[in-house]
């Protein structure tokens, strides 16, 4: 899920300020540069004083919300998570090529059934509360992901992590799963290494003591207003080149905030005038006002897919022509332009997948995807005896995205003969929706990637209620194939399938965007913002 | 005056229990839950589920109120679903920066408007009187957010003379707490400086006909003294009732500027707590600006009789 954007006030508000600063850049280009020239000899006189000295003591990063937790395991928050990879650390993570690399762990052994593996814990790691890690922490905690994440619970069913020594935990499968690595590295609810003592005294709702082993401790978090993490003077760092988020973390800034900052027009103002050293989710329609800026950095990374799901456990998309006829008609680039605003941002491409992973990437159900194919949606709409039954569209302003694109769908639709309507609430309203499958037909969400096909929304029947015996089969398949060209002709194959069925259709493929002060050193994205290398010029 | 005092506070009671019984029934009629709000989109149903029954959300609606009316007579708000604080503190926490935004806003809008009320009320129908009652409307009529997007854009951005957004409490000094407020209290000030100049204005041309105040100045006294002293003070009443509204809108209602601003006030809490489903504290805030509202306005009740000792309160 892309981060929120408030878009009633949050638009508007945004839209009033590109429009002013287009007014006033005519005006004031003069002043604009000479600002930065006379601010430029001021920059590399402190860049020729020694190294400790020209760097600011604190970073600022403006975010979009306050996160509802820090722990890890019960949340799928993007934000939460981001910030809470600064505070704690996980056995495995992943590096820049989404490969599994040991963090907490140094090594480990898998046995010839694929069924035991036995992980060694990197030694002389030490907690926020000084007690040094041992395997008893490494179990309590991997024990309570597996009961608690929902992730976890479906795809590591009946698994069990418990201590050979106080250095040797030991995860034993009741099936194998080549993809066991990839589960305990994944950034989406990950599984966080605590002190046992913090995990068997946490409420129900979950852990709020939050002591980890990582780069950062938590210092304060102000309620609505910032969560402030201080270095840990007593890190162990992996050792390696920083890649993805495995390698080298330095806590190169002693003190990071996490400013959260709803407004869209605000983050923006505030990267600009220096007020935030980063911003975060950077509506797209500020994209080149920014890109303009010379005191700004854009940097845009992957963020996820836009996809249209189509509910076939009740109402007229039970009818697979009818489904079909939907996906026929939908001009994806017309969509994406209207929910992105810069062609930079967005890609056209039919993958669920990352299409930068090379492990997953599949073009499979290519003929089914940016079809716009008005005759054919028509023929289709005929053959299905379709009577002018309401198509109900599901969305939520909250999110501008999936909200324009609904609109466009919508419109695409009528023109093949659709009667259709938008059913349009709050966030937490659409949330309830959902769930009610009577109510609405089709809907269109935005969803970071994820790292297998079995994770995929696409393919989990909890999500949009699909039943369907061959997609159930096929992910069977995958997560128990051990072998990755065969289980890479699986996902080719379901991939295809979910096209033809019309059960789901990615739209496209978005971009996160960033900015950062020129500033900035050492700031790098993989899934989210890295700032653990991250220092700030003076 | 004390009789009368527990007259108005007893009368509030029958007032905030309508109110707490009404938001609750609105609270449970919206669609969605804290749960949902917590777990985020891509959590099951059934984690959902398990969620609102560790927080207390399956019971009857009946029960959950009679629970919560009870923790009330003890004086606990119970605690944020969300913020894992008692609501009691978040509320007072965040009323802090909504009070300090709303002292700024009132007194820029004062400063504005009681001179200029003044002086267009003195000099009627001459062009000053012209400009400042455009003025007016045109202070009305823009919205407060552009307004703001304007400042924070040139004051801000162009100028660097004053932070863009944030907040700052008193204890990092005054002027680490008041740059903040600075921008926000012109967005909010100016609004409001319009209506109360409209009110000083008119409420001065009655006071100004009447003839106590032709007998002040046949007494030779300095016009500033006739002004300020005689007329001001009997115009001063309906001036009183306005300054006393936008003092209870600028506490209770300055949700857009202060998102604008990032200033963690009341109104962002609302509006927060409003989109997690927090509903504890959605009670609680409600319940605090009512009863602030009804406060101010006693308050407001009050001073018209030290403003105007004709007016007495405690008689019938």
């Amino acid at each position: 899920m892309r981060k929120k954007w408030r878009s009633g006030l949050g638009l508007s508000a945004a839209a009033v300020l590109a429009f002013t600063v287009a007014c006033s850049n005519g005006n004031n280009n003069n002043g604009g540069s000479n600002a930065s020239g006379s601010a430029s000899p001021a920059n590399s006189s402190t860049a020729s004083q020694p190294a400790a000295a020209s760097y600011k003591d604190s970073l600022k990063i403006a975010v979009t919300a306050q996160p509802p937790t820090l722990d890890s395991a019960t949340t799928a928050s993007a934000l939460a998570l981001d910030i809470a990879g600064n505070i704690f650390e996980t056995l495995f993570t992943l590096n820049g090529n989404y490969e599994p690399t040991p963090v907490l762990a140094e090594s480990y052994e898998k046995s010839e059934d694929g069924l035991t593996y036995t992980i060694k814990l990197r030694q002389g790691v030490k907690f926020h509360n000084g007690k040094e890690l041992t395997s008893d922490d490494v179990v309590a905690s991997m024990n309570r992901w597996l009961a608690t994440s929902s992730r976890a619970k479906t795809l590591l069913e009946e698994a069990n992590f418990s201590a050979s020594d106080a250095t040797t935990v030991v995860l034993k499968l009741a099936k194998p799963n080549p993809d066991v690595l990839v589960l305990l590295s994944a950034q989406a609810a990950f599984p966080a290494i605590f002190p046992k003592e913090v995990i068997e005294a946490a409420p129900a709702e979950g852990i709020t003591d939050y002591i980890g082993t990582g780069p950062y401790k938590l210092a304060e978090w102000k309620q609505d207003q910032y969560i402030h993490l201080v270095r840990n003077d007593d890190y162990a760092s992996p050792e390696g080149e920083p890649s993805g988020f495995a390698g080298k973390k330095e806590a190169a800034t002693p003190n990071i905030y996490y400013y959260f900052v709803p407004d869209n027009a605000t983050r923006v103002a505030g990267v600009k005038s220096g007020e935030y050293d980063v911003a975060d989710s950077i509506p797209t329609e500020n994209f080149e006002e920014l890109s303009a800026d010379s005191n700004v950095a854009l940097s845009s990374y992957p963020g996820g897919t836009l996809t249209a799901f189509l509910n076939s456990s009740e109402g007229a998309f039970k009818n697979e022509k009818l489904r079909q006829a939907a996906v026929a008609a939908l001009n994806d680039e017309d969509i994406l332009l209207a929910s992105f605003a810069n062609p930079d941002l967005y890609k056209l491409d039919p993958g669920f997948m990352n299409p930068d992973q090379t492990q997953w990437a599949s073009t499979a159900g290519s003929e089914y995807y940016n079809q716009n194919d008005q005759e054919k949606a028509k023929q289709l709409l005929k053959d299905a005896g379709y009577n002018g039954e309401k198509i109900v569209l599901l969305t939520t302003p909250d999110y501008s995205e999936m909200y324009a694109a609904t609109l466009v769908i919508q419109e695409e639709l009528k023109q093949v003969g659709f009667n259709v309507e938008v059913l349009s609430s709050d966030f937490a309203t659409f949330l309830k929706t959902k769930d009610e499958h009577s109510k609405w037909n089709l809907m269109v969400t935005s969803n970071g990637y994820q790292l297998i096909p079995p994770q995929l929304l696409a393919v989990t029947q909890s999500w949009v209620g699909l039943d369907d015996a061959q997609v159930k089969a096929s992910v069977a398949t995958i997560s128990s194939e051990a072998d990755p060209a065969a289980a890479k002709a699986e996902w080719d194959k379901l991939q295809g399938y979910l096209y033809e069925q019309a059960y789901s259709a990615v739209i496209g493929h978005y971009n996160e965007v960033v900015a950062t002060s020129k500033k900035v050193e050492g700031f790098s994205q993989f899934v989210g913002p890295v700032l653990w290398n991250a220092k700030v010029a003076k | 005056m004390l009789a009368y005092l527990a007259k108005r506070l007893l009368s509030l009671v029958p007032v905030l229990l309508v109110i707490t019984i009404a938001t609750f029934m609105l609270i449970h009629i919206m669609p969605g839950g804290p749960a949902a709000a917590i777990l985020g989109l891509e959590a099951t149903q059934s984690d959902t589920d398990a969620l609102n029954e560790a927080m207390g959300f399956d019971r009857p609606i009946a029960e959950q109120y009679i629970n919560w009316i009870g923790g009330l007579f003890r004086g606990d708000l119970g605690d944020s679903l969300f913020l894992h604080q008692p609501v009691g503190q978040a509320i007072s926490e965040h009323l802090g920066p909504t009070f300090s935004l709303a002292v700024v806003a009132e007194v820029i809008a004062l400063l504005l408007a009681i001179p200029l009320g003044i002086l267009a009320a003195y000099k009627r129908d001459s062009a000053l009187d012209q400009l400042v009652r455009s003025l007016s409307l045109v202070g009305m009529a823009v919205p407060g957010f552009l307004l703001a997007l304007f400042l924070m854009l040139f004051v801000g951005v162009r100028l660097h003379w004053l932070p863009i957004a944030g907040y700052a409490p008193l204890a990092d000094g005054v002027w680490a707490h008041y740059r903040y407020l600075i921008l926000p209290g012109i967005s909010l000030g100016t609004i409001q400086a319009a209506l109360i100049m409209r009110m000083t204005r008119s409420s001065m041309l009655e006071v100004l006909h009447l003839n106590f105040i032709k007998t002040v100045r046949s007494k030779g006294l300095r016009e500033s003294k006739v002004l300020l002293k005689h007329a001001l003070r009997n115009a001063f009443i309906p001036i009183l009732t306005v300054i006393g509204q936008t003092f209870g809108t600028l506490v209770t209602g300055a949700v857009i500027i202060e998102t604008i601003f990032n200033i963690p006030g009341i109104g962002q809490l609302v509006i927060n707590s409003i989109e997690r489903r927090d509903y504890t504290v959605i009670q609680g805030v409600v319940l605090t600006v009512t009863l602030l509202y009804v406060l101010i306005n006693l308050i407001v009740d009050l001073l018209y009789g030290a403003v105007d000792p004709r007016v007495r309160l405690d008689r019938k």
